[in-house]
């Protein structure tokens, strides 16, 4: 794999921030997006910016077309049937799809881990009021904790919902233990993969998931555009918790008629350039190889983790090994505000990364921790010299203001 | 933070052209309520304006950049006592000259910076204080003209 020449795709990389060259590592909140992505997006305006699904003129046929090929491609992405992938605006919504629609009553139990994205919470916490229990599982040393997990288990946990990697440490939950451990215990399982479908080869049925949810714009793709697989049964059985356009075949004044999924979940006008262009990205992620991407970024890790090591005061948030933490570096220095490491290194050098809570409060509060922490995040169009001039930088930071 | 004194000051000027310092203003606005409130500040104008100035000190000036980065509320108290300090005395300087006629009444041989800059044009005082607000003017009209062919 060679990002230089990855690089070259990225028109945002050419470009000098305050006169700096851009350094960004800040793929985990956002990723770059190619021109190939952006490309495909500026087709469907200006070629065929058209209804799918509901006229049927030349243009509109092409959008049907393209959004088809959208889904399937999706699909073949994580091993799943194209029928089984519903399009979304995020990951959260994806969840949220889940939380409302998958009927949990009271006395019904919900089961995530102690790290989970707000997104992997809040829902769960909205349940609460209904009388749905929220059980957390509390990790050991950051990494997944089976006997802690089978405690929480019990015939009142319907669904297991855990992240798969973690954004704030980077961290990959052993999903398939996982799976095999909740549906042994006759609960569903979702995982929120917003940080690992991006970053490694997902097969669902390897993992032995019945929902995950991820984001478009975590994987070179649009904002506003996300996925979530349901095995094909089960999203038969849920109810949509949005009813509109699109979702229904016949209506009386009374009744109506719900199509099949993934179409009785997507209502209202779809977002067709984000589909196109999540589709777009997907290819690109696929010709670069999902395996090299993934050993790209742990190189460049490693490259950090160890160039950091020395730096006084400073902590890696989650697993010390930079194997077991992806393309994320989470990171406190004592003395240091994360937001003021985070604004000296894009004020003196250009680099992005960010600071704060990274919507993971509930374990920042936890563990005494309001400021959060900085959190340097890679992708394929990082390169070795920019994982050097962060270390250089940082170290010059810290030395300096400590 | 009393930092957001002075940049309230500073922005809501900046922000009589520009948008940018407008947004800003509107900060250090709810920063210095807050403040004077003795309640929290919830933005981070403070932390911005903090990191702005280290960072430019960082690469060339560690030793400084250290101790302004440490010391920063004793550096805002400083600037907030000179600011204000300053203020008072061009008031009262302002003052003198509108009733006395010099700056200093109880020093007739006190230099009066303002009175210098008169008697080196050739002019008096009325005329000194009809060249600022000319020229104040001016810039203003150079400006407003500049703005309005950059969006045209």
């Amino acid at each position: 794999m060679d990002a230089k020449k990855i690089r070259e795709d990225f028109p945002v990389l050419q470009q000098k921030i305050k006169g700096k060259q851009l350094i960004y590592f800040d793929s985990a909140c956002m990723s770059l997006r190619p021109k190939q992505v952006i490309a495909a997006m500026n087709e469907y305006y200006e070629q065929y910016p058209a209804c799918a699904g509901r006229s049927i003129h030349s243009l509109s046929q092409r959008v049907d077309e393209e959004y088809r090929k959208a889904r399937e491609v999706v699909a073949k992405f994580i091993g799943a049937k194209p029928e089984e992938i519903v399009f979304t605006r995020n990951t959260t919504e994806g969840i949220n799809l889940v939380a409302y629609s998958l009927g949990l009553k009271e006395g019904d139990a919900v089961v995530t881990s102690d790290i989970e994205h707000n997104s992997n919470l809040l829902p769960w916490q909205a349940l609460f009021k209904k009388g749905v229990e929220h059980r957390i599982v509390f990790s050991g040393n950051m990494q997944f904790d089976e006997n802690n997990f089978r405690k929480a288990m019990g015939s009142s946990v319907k669904l297991v919902s855990f992240v798969h990697t973690s954004n704030l440490s980077g961290y990959t939950f052993p999903a398939e233990k996982i799976a095999k451990i909740a549906h042994d215990n006759g609960s569903l399982v979702m995982f929120d993969c917003a940080q690992s479908v991006p970053h490694k080869q997902i097969d669902v049925h390897k993992l032995g998931a019945d929902f995950i949810a991820f984001s478009g714009h975590k994987m070179l793709g649009p904002s506003g555009m996300g996925v979530l697989y349901g095995k094909k049964d089960l999203l038969e059985e849920l109810n949509p918790f949005l009813l509109g356009g699109d979702t229904v075949a016949n209506s009386t004044y009374e009744t109506h008629e719900l199509l099949k999924p993934p179409e009785k979940f997507e209502a209202g006008l779809q977002n067709y350039a984000g589909a196109i262009g999540l589709a777009a990205a997907v290819k690109y992620l696929e010709k670069v190889g999902m395996n090299d991407i993934e050993k790209h970024e742990e190189k460049l890790n490693e490259i950090i983790t160890d160039g950091i090591a020395g730096i006084n005061g400073l902590k890696i948030i989650g697993p010390q090994p930079a194997k077991l933490r992806g393309g994320i570096i989470s990171f406190v220095v004592d003395g240091l505000n994360p937001h003021d490491i985070a604004m000296a290194l894009d004020s003196t050098a250009g680099i992005a990364i960010r600071s704060g809570a990274h919507c993971v409060h509930s374990w920042f509060n936890a563990n005494n921790m309001p400021r959060g922490s900085a959190r340097a995040s890679l992708y394929l169009y990082n390169t070795e010299e920019e994982a050097k001039i962060f270390i250089g930088k940082l170290r010059e930071i810290c030395n300096t203001l400590r | 933070m009393v930092i957001c004194i002075i940049a309230l000051v500073v922005f809501s000027i900046a922000g009589l052209w520009s948008v940018r310092y407008r947004q800003l203003a509107r900060e250090a606005f709810d920063c210095t309520f807050r403040t004077l409130t003795f309640q929290p500040c919830r933005t981070n104008l403070q932390d911005r304006i903090k990191m702005n100035v280290t960072s430019k000190l960082i690469g060339r000036f560690p030793s400084l950049a250290r101790a302004f980065y440490k010391y920063f509320k004793i550096f805002s108290w400083i600037f907030v006592i000179i600011f204000f300090g300053s203020m008072f005395y061009t008031a009262y300087t302002v003052y003198n000259l509108i009733v006395y006629g010099t700056c200093d009444p109880s020093s007739s041989s006190a230099t009066c910076t303002i009175k210098q800059a008169a008697s080196f044009l050739g002019c008096g005082l009325e005329t000194l204080f009809i060249y600022i607000t000319i020229a104040v003017l001016s810039i203003l009209l150079v400006y407003l003209v500049y703005k309005y062919v950059k969006l045209k």
